[in-house]
């Protein structure tokens, strides 16, 4: 960005990290990922959508003297003195295709796919280890007692970085059981936009042929006219505001 | 006494003849309740198999939920579910080392002493609301109707989690409570058949068959169940078993609430007899308990 | 990371004006606008009118076209791999419909391909799913609402957010398939936002005459993406993924139709064949080429591949001097530094100030002035607010949005931005954002007709490789719409150019032999390769140091 930047780079601190063991010093703004660049470090794998959702860069890591695991998103975790990482970039899962048209949107739809739903102990761990704090035990409870609702709802921000399925004790890929249930959710049980099919009927009707012809064919100076006369949607209105000309409506 | 509700998987599912009718009877008897936000599976379906303690973590996970919705007393109707949560309460009580060892594991909740007790439904009944409140609230008693108790494993053992260690007749006493006649019944305690019934069909068979024959010899109009595996095994498969064995004949099931939702006049809908057999609903229309139309 | 000690202090400044700014607010006293003339002075410090920061094209299809220097280096550029060395004799794989790019628009493609009864092999150079749809917040757009909206006026607010330079058959293929496209997705099971009867949960986007934005939560993207991925791995007898594989070369045949692709396996570094009867290219856009240096939103493959591949296979390129920059990215902290901030800060009132806690825009002014605006601020006039990092930001002054609309506004409104800072210990209900102009989107691309189609027979373009569709500035929800839409069409499209007959030939890179001469002959000589693949992010000490790696081009 060097439309921005301050011709004297402030230099940051830096601070000792094991990357697989073995350590690097590296300035203490950077997130893991970029600590693992700045060491020289060039991703193929582990890195994706660099912003939090696409679950690419799910990584594990201890801190000096503490038992416990922690884990983050390499994109989004900021290092700390003495934490020893590694990146899980690709963890083995059981997926079971299944015809979405024939999918009966139950609880025996999931069953019969991930029998393994079953070997949960609630032993918690997916949940323990969720970098974007997912309730996975929640919505694998919400499963087992048939609540696809639930479990599509509790599962909603899960980006898919396989952290639950490589700490399950039930062996068990969780986010593919959730992506079922969030299918069936949104395709099956959830009601159907009225208005939306409506509108696709007009459009086969041909019902916007003539006054989208017109509209193609204006100059520019004509299309700036309508353009700047077209009526707005007030922000805060209620969605059954409707304009004072029904020109170019069906 | 702050009263939690925890549910258990197959009551969600299977078995909402189990629990519609019991929740609409504490409205209506006037115990408050609230159905826990946050559960999982009992543990039933492990902790049976195996004593290894990682299979206590569900249980107590849902003490702990317990605990932290504010409940000093969890009530659950399926007596696996009671069982299981019943079972790993008194494990936490009793052995300070495998409390201790749950604690260290489960991290992220807070620590648990067996602070919450878990009670059976017909615990809270007998022993909240009493059999002589019962008695008074029943609008429809089943006068005339004579019913077989059927309490199966779970409810009664192991004996220190069994519910009816005070007189030994809880089912009866309910019974009698709802206006109904307890049938003198045998095989009350028997084991149903439990999952033979799938892994050994046979072996199944023979062990409902006892139960059937136990009830059609007590001369029983109906038998009642506390367990969605009884009423798999007895209930749901019962034609089969019938089939199979000689000199059986049918014989209504239904859960234990769902005759409560009948005494206590409640909409007949939350009893939800549309998931048991036909005969079962027959026979409440023929006693004039119910009206032909609402079923 | 929080905020510095020494950030903390230049809050204070902020603190100090913000009563007074709040009170002006709450009163209606706003900066005036600028008007349409003031407006044109101030682009001029855009980066799209930086005229040093473009260059003439020197070879290829479109040569004498300016464009970004960053685009105009690949472009000009030599092959990576020389074609004489492919074996084209023996292709590794075989099939109907090769898909290149495995984001959104790869993805319909994909599955209609395959629902039209071709094979298809999907080629990707990062994860499946690894693409800008993934990360696509705000929503899609789609005239659903009949008693309000049409066809026809979505069409006019896309002509007008592109001011009136987009392709008009572009544009209306996009509007009138739009309802169509999110019909499709409620379909497949994604889980928009809808009231308990179904009806569609729409709100107002930059640039829209009436509300039409479908959303999914605040992930909208990220919840098509993931619900089409599944889709098309349902479909895995039919659609054949490689993952890891970008393409670095088109393939044609002797017929001059485009018969396949030269793959790359990133972890073997080998290079193999792929020999289709119909390719797609829908490799995704350029945020990570950092025109003019700018940070961006985009995930980590978006290096313009397509569009070396298709113009090196002679597609011009259209409208790719325009690139659009949000004007409020996280420059603070690091880890977030490039994450889009909403538009809707600054409708609910948060302003833009400076270092010395001054206002010095209005802060609902169109994206390209509101970008020009800030950077001027900064570069010119030198009143940006340094980082710890060394960069130059503008507050955004988010803790106004609870003095005026109360108390736990910010937190109700904005959960994932507040979550977000949070885990970097910062309370953006108590303290300002640091923002700048980041690199959002891919305006132009490869010329193509509303049916998919290229120059090239057999070659066919979907999502943001393409140009045209929305002139020169994209539309919030309408990129989303363009990758479901255009994906959709070209999958068709592909497999009905098959079943018409495709003759077989000879396969081919004597385009690239030939590019190779002209880049040589244009006196580019400093062994320039592309497409580029990933970017590189090692510092240059580190480089110095790796003295047996070697580099082609970004790729160790």
């Amino acid at each position: 960005m060097e439309t921005a930047t301050l011709t004297e780079k402030v230099a940051a601190k830096t601070i000792p990290i094991y990357i697989m063991g073995k350590k690097y010093e590296v300035p203490e703004t950077l997130t893991i990922m970029k600590a693992m660049e700045h060491s020289g470090y060039q991703y193929i794998r582990g890195c994706g959508c660099r912003g939090g959702v696409c679950g690419a860069c799910a990584t594990v890591y201890r801190k000096a003297g503490d038992y416990k695991i922690y884990t983050g998103l390499a994109c989004q975790t900021v290092v700390e003195p003495e934490m020893y990482l590694t990146q899980i970039p690709f963890y083995p899962a059981n997926r079971a295709a299944y015809d979405f048209e024939s999918a009966k949107p139950t609880a025996e739809t999931v069953y019969e796919l991930y029998p393994e739903l079953f070997r949960c102990v609630a032993c918690n761990s997916c949940t323990k280890v969720c970098p974007m704090d997912v309730e996975v035990l929640d919505y694998i409870s919400a499963l087992k007692r048939g609540d696809l609702t639930a479990a599509a709802e509790i599962s909603f921000d899960c980006i898919q970085c396989g952290l639950c399925a490589s700490r399950c004790m039930g062996e068990m890929a969780q986010y593919h059981m959730a992506q079922v249930a969030r299918r069936l959710q949104g395709g099956k049980i959830a009601p159907k936009a009225e208005h939306l099919e409506k509108m696709c009927g007009e459009i086969d009707a041909g019902t916007f042929t003539d006054v989208l012809a017109e509209a193609k064919k204006m100059t520019v100076d004509e299309l700036k006219k309508v353009y700047t006369e077209r009526e707005l949607e007030p922000h805060m209105g209620a969605d059954e505001w409707t304009p004072a000309s029904n020109f170019g409506l069906a | 006494m702050k009263l939690g509700y925890y549910p258990g998987c197959t009551l969600k599912t299977k078995a909402a003849n189990l629990e519609k009718a019991a929740m609409a009877a504490l409205d209506h008897l006037g115990v408050e309740y609230k159905e826990l936000s946050r559960w999982n599976c009992c543990g039933a379906v492990f902790s049976l198999t195996d004593d290894d303690l990682i299979h206590q973590v569900a249980p107590v996970r849902n003490l702990i939920r317990a605990a932290q919705e504010g409940c000093d007393t969890v009530v659950t109707i399926c007596s696996q579910c009671y069982n299981t949560l019943a079972r790993a309460n008194k494990l936490v009580r009793e052995n300070e080392e495998k409390r201790d060892t749950l604690n260290r594991f489960m991290t992220e909740e807070p620590d648990y002493n067996g602070e919450v007790e878990v009670v059976h439904y017909l615990s809270l009944l007998r022993e909240r609301v009493g059999w002589e409140k019962l008695r008074e609230a029943v609008a429809n008693p089943l006068t005339g109707l004579k019913v077989a108790p059927f309490y199966g494993c779970t409810l009664v053992r192991p004996e220190e989690v069994a519910i009816d260690a005070v007189d030994d007749r809880i089912l009866e006493g309910f019974i009698e409570a709802l206006g109904a006649e307890p049938a003198r019944f045998s095989a009350s305690r028997e084991c149903c058949g439990s999952y033979q019934m799938i892994a050994h069909p046979e072996e199944g068979i023979k062990r409902a068959a006892k139960v059937i024959g136990a009830a059609n010899r007590s001369e029983a109009d109906a038998l009642i169940l506390s367990c969605p595996m009884c009423e798999y095994n007895l209930g749901t498969r019962q034609r089969e078993v019938v089939a199979a064995t000689d000199g059986l004949t049918e014989v209504p099931t239904y859960y234990f609430t769902q005759l409560l939702g009948v005494a206590l006049g409640l909409d007949t809908d939350l009893c939800r007899l549309d998931l048991n057999g036909p005969a079962a609903q027959e026979l409440l229309v023929d006693k004039k308990f119910i009206a032909a139309a609402t079923v | 990371m929080p905020y510095t000690p020494e950030l903390k202090e230049l809050i204070k400044i902020v603190e100090k004006t913000r009563p007074e700014r709040v009170a002006k607010k709450r009163n209606g006293e706003e900066i005036p606008f600028l008007s349409l003339d003031e407006r044109k002075k101030r682009l001029d410090f855009h980066p799209d009118f930086k005229t040093e920061g473009r260059r003439e094209l020197k070879v290829g299809p479109s040569k004498g076209y300016g464009i970004a220097h960053e685009i105009a280096d690949l472009l000009e550029a030599g092959s990576r791999v020389a074609p004489e060395k492919v074996n084209l004799s023996e292709p590794a794989y075989e099939t109907d419909v090769l898909v290149i790019g495995g984001g959104g628009a790869g993805t319909s493609a994909a599955i209609l391909a395959s629902q039209h009864g071709a094979k298809v092999i999907m080629a990707t150079k990062l994860r499946h799913g690894d693409a800008n749809t993934m990360m696509a917040e705000g929503g899609i757009q789609a005239a659903s609402k009949g008693h309000k909206d049409s066809p026809y006026y979505h069409y006019l607010d896309v002509m007008g957010g592109g001011h009136f330079t987009n392709v008009p058959e572009l544009a209306e293929t996009l509007v009138t398939s739009a309802p169509d496209a999110i019909r499709w997705l409620e379909h497949l099971g994604v889980n928009f936002t809808k009231k308990a009867d179904g009806t569609l949960e729409t709100i107002h986007g930059g640039g829209t005459s009436r509300k039409r934005m479908h959303y999914a939560a605040d992930i909208t993207g990220a919840e098509i993406m993931r619900t089409i991925r599944d889709e098309a791995r349902n479909l895995a007898d039919k659609i054949q993924v490689l993952e890891f594989s970008p393409a670095v070369e088109l393939v044609l045949n002797e017929h001059g139709q485009c018969a396949g692709a030269v793959l790359y396996n990133m972890e073997t570094q080998e290079y193999f064949v792929v020999k289709a009867k119909a390719v797609i290219l829908a490799t995704g856009g350029c945020g990570r080429l950092h025109i003019q240096g700018f940070m961006t939103t985009n995930h980590y493959g978006a290096t313009a591949d397509g569009i070396v591949l298709g113009y090196r296979a002679g597609v011009p390129v259209s409208f790719l001097h325009t690139v659009q920059y949000h004007p409020t990215g996280i420059v603070f902290p690091e880890q977030a530094e490039g994450i889009l901030i909403t538009e809707k800060f600054r409708g609910s009132g948060a302003n833009l100030v400076n270092v010395e806690g001054n206002q010095f825009v209005n802060e609902r002014e169109p994206r390209d002035v509101e970008a020009a605006s800030i950077i001027k601020e900064c570069v010119h006039d030198g009143l940006g607010v340094p980082t710890p990092t060394g960069r130059l930001g503008i507050w955004l002054d988010s803790p106004m949005i609870e003095d005026l609309a109360g108390e736990g506004t910010v937190k109700r409104e904005f959960p994932g931005k507040y979550i977000l800072y949070k885990r970097f210990d910062i309370d953006i209900s108590k303290e300002p954002m640091l923002i700048y102009p980041t690199l959002h989107y891919q305006n132009g691309g490869l010329e193509f007709k509303e049916t998919g189609e290229t120059r090239v027979p057999g070659l066919f373009v979907a999502g943001e490789v393409g140009g045209g569709i929305h002139g020169a500035n994209r539309l919030m929800g309408n990129s989303l719409l363009d990758i479901i839409v255009f994906g959709r069409i070209a999958g068709t499209s592909a497999s009905a150019y098959i079943e018409n007959g495709v003759k077989d030939g000879k396969l081919t890179l004597e385009h690239v032999v030939k590019y190779n001469a002209e880049v040589a002959k244009a006196g580019i000589t400093d062994g320039r390769v592309a497409p580029a693949i990933i970017p590189n992010y090692t510092e240059a000490e580190v480089r110095s140091r790796q003295l047996t790696a070697n580099y082609i081009g970004n790729v160790r």
